[in-house]
């Protein structure tokens, strides 16, 4: 039986629109800057500067510049959040004001590691003996709920959270699982997405995995040496359909399926038959009730890792032979739990303006991997329906489809 | 929809095992407090540890080789829910479970480890055997690996209430038909770092016990361990009702729980397991429960197995669904003399009740309830 057929029992689910979105990554704070990346293959790979890099093997990575947070809501208050809290408040701020009318029944959002610096702040300052005046602030902003709920505060929402984190696919999952609640008729309107800030410990992290790379991030290449990380965060407001329309919501796309596997294979690596990718991408197909050859590109999750592309690129050949495919972590980094809703916003942003975002830094096809990557620049192509994938440390593995709203 | 409790397992400071841990609370046992002392400061305090003897009966499996004790309380109490519910996940059955893993402070012992590498010797001193294990999933990664679990899993992270929001979630999933069994985990282990981190946060207390309802909130004593309840489509206790909300200040928590307490009880003789734990959340509760529900009887399991955090709201769900199917609940210890609420001073019988209230106040800003009722 598949998911979409045993859905509550419903032969006919609910329809999921998207009705608005915001977004802040490396590639610009909201939609408009965002597709002007995307279409300009812009690198927006740094130096990292938050910590020092001097030790590890990777020295870059994708950054949001303080400059671009909204830090003066909530007064001072405001001014002791975490930036996560600042980057949810400034991609929240953007959705609203898309649909000021949005009133969320429930939040779902994906993180991974949500406050971290400020635990490490506190850590640190304990090991070192040094002033730790700061540490009820750093203590009570660390928590991984805590940028959600500062989000929803800075715009009196008061709905219940849900915090996903499922490593590198809690975006996504976060996503999907929103889509399922408001298919099956259980919620009216859900707030969604996901975010995360770079942090020293999880940037060591992958680099004492040797999983990030020293040179640039080259998805699907031949040469690839391993992953970039990067940071942001995007929300997406989903809503029935119906009532969406009910009420005059501007629709901007509708979520259609939704796919979760867990590979079971091995805490950080997939497994290389691509089975748990495939499966994930599979589900998310029959949740759709869609056929491979209906859509048009994927974005997948492509971090530039040896591992995650040949097992990615396995599968997505096998189900997808030569749709369009690339890898938007080239151009902003891997944002890990932020990634799922930025690369949910990218699909968007394909739908909206009929553009395949490119897979920069590409030099050389993998001989593995028979893929038709969008290589190097952004290309106009008709596009009606997306595929966008994330995996993740666990052997989480998700995918979501979303398709083109036409009046 | 209807959803039944089919199993549960209980790793905690007094023992493992539902029977083993219920007739102790029965007994009106609490748990050892054990000294522990911060590595930097040397600073005391006080917790509930988990005795080694309680993971005896754990089989080796490769996946739980080098993790840390989080992950095995998790596999204990959930392969315990399995086994009590008759259920042996083979490949089909575990293609049709799910997997909601609640947690809130999650792997500190390795990452606070992996983190003094970093400071004390650099990055170049990180060990990539740790950091896999930092990861919140990494705990519901492994019990997924050991039941074969290859759909569904969520790692649900939240303050005290995400045992109950993650109970939500899972009905939330079960509204799939292709999903017949949902186990739902919460899952804690100590480390002095998190106590030091409650301690600054004005929220702990030196020395045990946890005196739950006091007028002046005296602070919480944490503890360690694993719940875990296997949901299925059918079972003798039946999920009637989920409620999640957030409050914005301290000051408006009791109302958002009576709000709670409005929409899950149904009846006079519905008792309560509240969350209390010697902290603010006691006289929001007091406040809630006196003022809403003045006849209704009021228990908390923390002051004899302290604040486990991620795990406390599924310990909660366990101590409802043996007070309902035995009838009886355990004393409430180290209350105070005078209070506004009906307690179990010594055990009581509840047979007239046909419904339990699980309530749960987080120090962060979140609130879920849950009613279970005894099926028919």
């Amino acid at each position: 039986m598949t998911r979409s057929a045993a859905l509550n029992g419903k032969s006919h689910p609910a329809r999921v629109a998207v009705v608005a979105a915001g977004i802040i990554s490396p590639l610009g704070c909201g939609l408009a800057e965002t597709l002007e990346s995307l279409r300009a293959a812009r690198d927006c790979i740094t130096p990292v500067t938050r910590f020092p890099v001097d030790r590890c093997r990777c020295k870059t990575a994708g950054q949001v510049p303080d400059e671009r947070l909204i830090l003066k809501r909530n007064g001072r208050r405001g001014q002791r959040l975490h930036r996560a809290s600042h980057m949810m408040i400034t991609a929240l701020e953007e959705a609203l004001a898309q649909d000021r009318q949005f009133d969320p029944d429930l939040t779902v959002v994906g993180t991974t590691s949500g406050g971290m610096s400020y635990g490490e702040d506190y850590y640190r300052a304990l090991h070192r003996h040094d002033d730790l005046r700061r540490s009820p602030t750093w203590i009570a902003n660390y928590p991984p709920q805590k940028a959600v709920i500062d989000a929803q505060e800075a715009f009196g929402i008061s709905a219940p959270c849900e915090v996903i984190a499922n490593a590198c696919a809690s975006g996504t999952n976060a996503i999907g699982h929103a889509f399922e609640c408001v298919r099956s008729g259980r919620y009216q309107r859900i707030l969604t997405g996901g975010y995360d800030a770079l942090s020293e410990l999880v940037f060591v992290g992958f680099d004492s995995l040797q999983a990030s790379t020293p040179e640039k991030c080259r998805p699907f290449d031949r040469h690839r040496t391993g992953m970039v990380l990067g940071e942001g965060a995007a929300i997406l407001a989903l809503e029935n359909f119906e009532a969406a329309r009910a009420r005059g919501a501007a629709i901007l796309a509708e979520i259609i399926g939704y796919g979760i596997s867990t590979d079971n294979f091995h805490l950080t690596q997939p497994n290389p038959s691509g089975s748990g990718a495939r499966q994930a991408m599979e589900r998310a197909l029959e949740s759709a009730r869609l056929a491979a050859d209906a859509v048009d590109y994927i974005n997948a999750h492509g971090t530039a890792t040896p591992f995650n592309d040949a097992a990615e690129g396995k599968a997505i050949g096998q189900l997808f032979g030569r749709v369009p495919v690339s890898s938007t972590k080239s151009m902003m980094g891997h944002s890990l739990g932020a990634a799922g809703a930025v690369e949910a916003i990218v699909c968007l942003l394909a739908l909206q303006h009929q553009v395949l975002p490119p897979n920069i830094n590409f030099r050389a096809p993998d001989e593995d991997a028979d893929l038709n990557i969008v290589a190097n620049e952004s290309q106009a192509a008709f596009v009606r329906t997306v595929l966008s994938n994330s995996f993740g440390f666990g052997g989480t593995n998700a995918s979501i489809l979303m398709q083109q709203f036409k009046t | 929809m209807s959803l039944g409790i089919a199993g549960m397992g209980w790793i905690t400071p007094l023992g493992a095992g539902v029977d083993f841990v219920w007739d102790r609370l029965l007994r009106g046992e609490e748990a050892h407090a054990e000294k522990i002392a911060g590595q930097c400061d040397g600073q005391p305090y006080s917790v509930f540890r988990v005795p080694d003897s309680a993971l005896a009966s754990l089989a080796p499996h490769p996946r739980l080789r080098r993790v840390s004790l989080i992950s095995r309380f998790a596999a204990a109490a959930g392969l315990e829910a399995l086994a009590n519910a008759g259920v042996k996940p083979d490949l089909k059955i575990a293609e049709r479970t799910a997997l909601i893993f609640a947690i809130s402070n999650g792997g500190v012992i390795y990452t606070k480890r992996f983190y003094r590498d970093i400071v004390e010797s650099g990055a170049q001193a990180a060990s990539p055997i740790l950091f896999p294990e930092t990861v919140f999933n990494a705990p519901a990664s492994h019990l997924a690996a050991i039941l074969g679990i290859t759909g569904t899993t969520y790692t649900l992270v939240g303050d005290g209430a995400v045992g109950l929001l993650a109970m939500r979630m899972a009905e939330e999933i079960m509204a799939n038909a292709a999903i017949d069994y949902c186990l739902v985990v919460g899952a804690e282990e100590i480390d002095w770092l998190l106590c030091d981190a409650y301690r600054r946060w004005r929220l702990l207390r030196s020395e045990a016990p946890v005196e739950p309802f006091s007028e002046v909130p005296k602070g919480m004593i944490l503890s360690e361990g694993a719940g875990a309840v296997l949901l299925a489509r059918e079972g003798p206790l039946k999920i009637e009702g989920t409620h999640a909300a957030r409050y914005r200040k301290r000051t408006d928590a009791e109302t958002i729980l009576e709000q709670a307490l409005s929409e899950l009880i149904t009846a006079e003789n519905d008792f309560v397991i509240a969350s209390a734990n010697g902290t603010f959340v006691d006289q929001a509760e007091c406040r809630a429960l006196s003022g809403f529900a003045p006849k209704s009887v009021v228990y908390t399991v923390k002051p004899a197995l302290g604040e486990s955090v991620g795990a406390s709201g599924l310990w909660q769900i366990i101590v409802a669904s043996q007070a309902l199917q035995h009838e009886e609940l355990p004393p409430l210890l180290h209350a105070p003399a005078k209070i506004r609420l009906r307690i179990p001073s010594l055990r009581m019988s509840m047979g007239k009740a046909r419904g339990a209230i699980v309530l749960s106040c987080g120090l962060n800003q979140q609130i879920a309830g849950l009613r279970l009722g005894l099926d028919g």
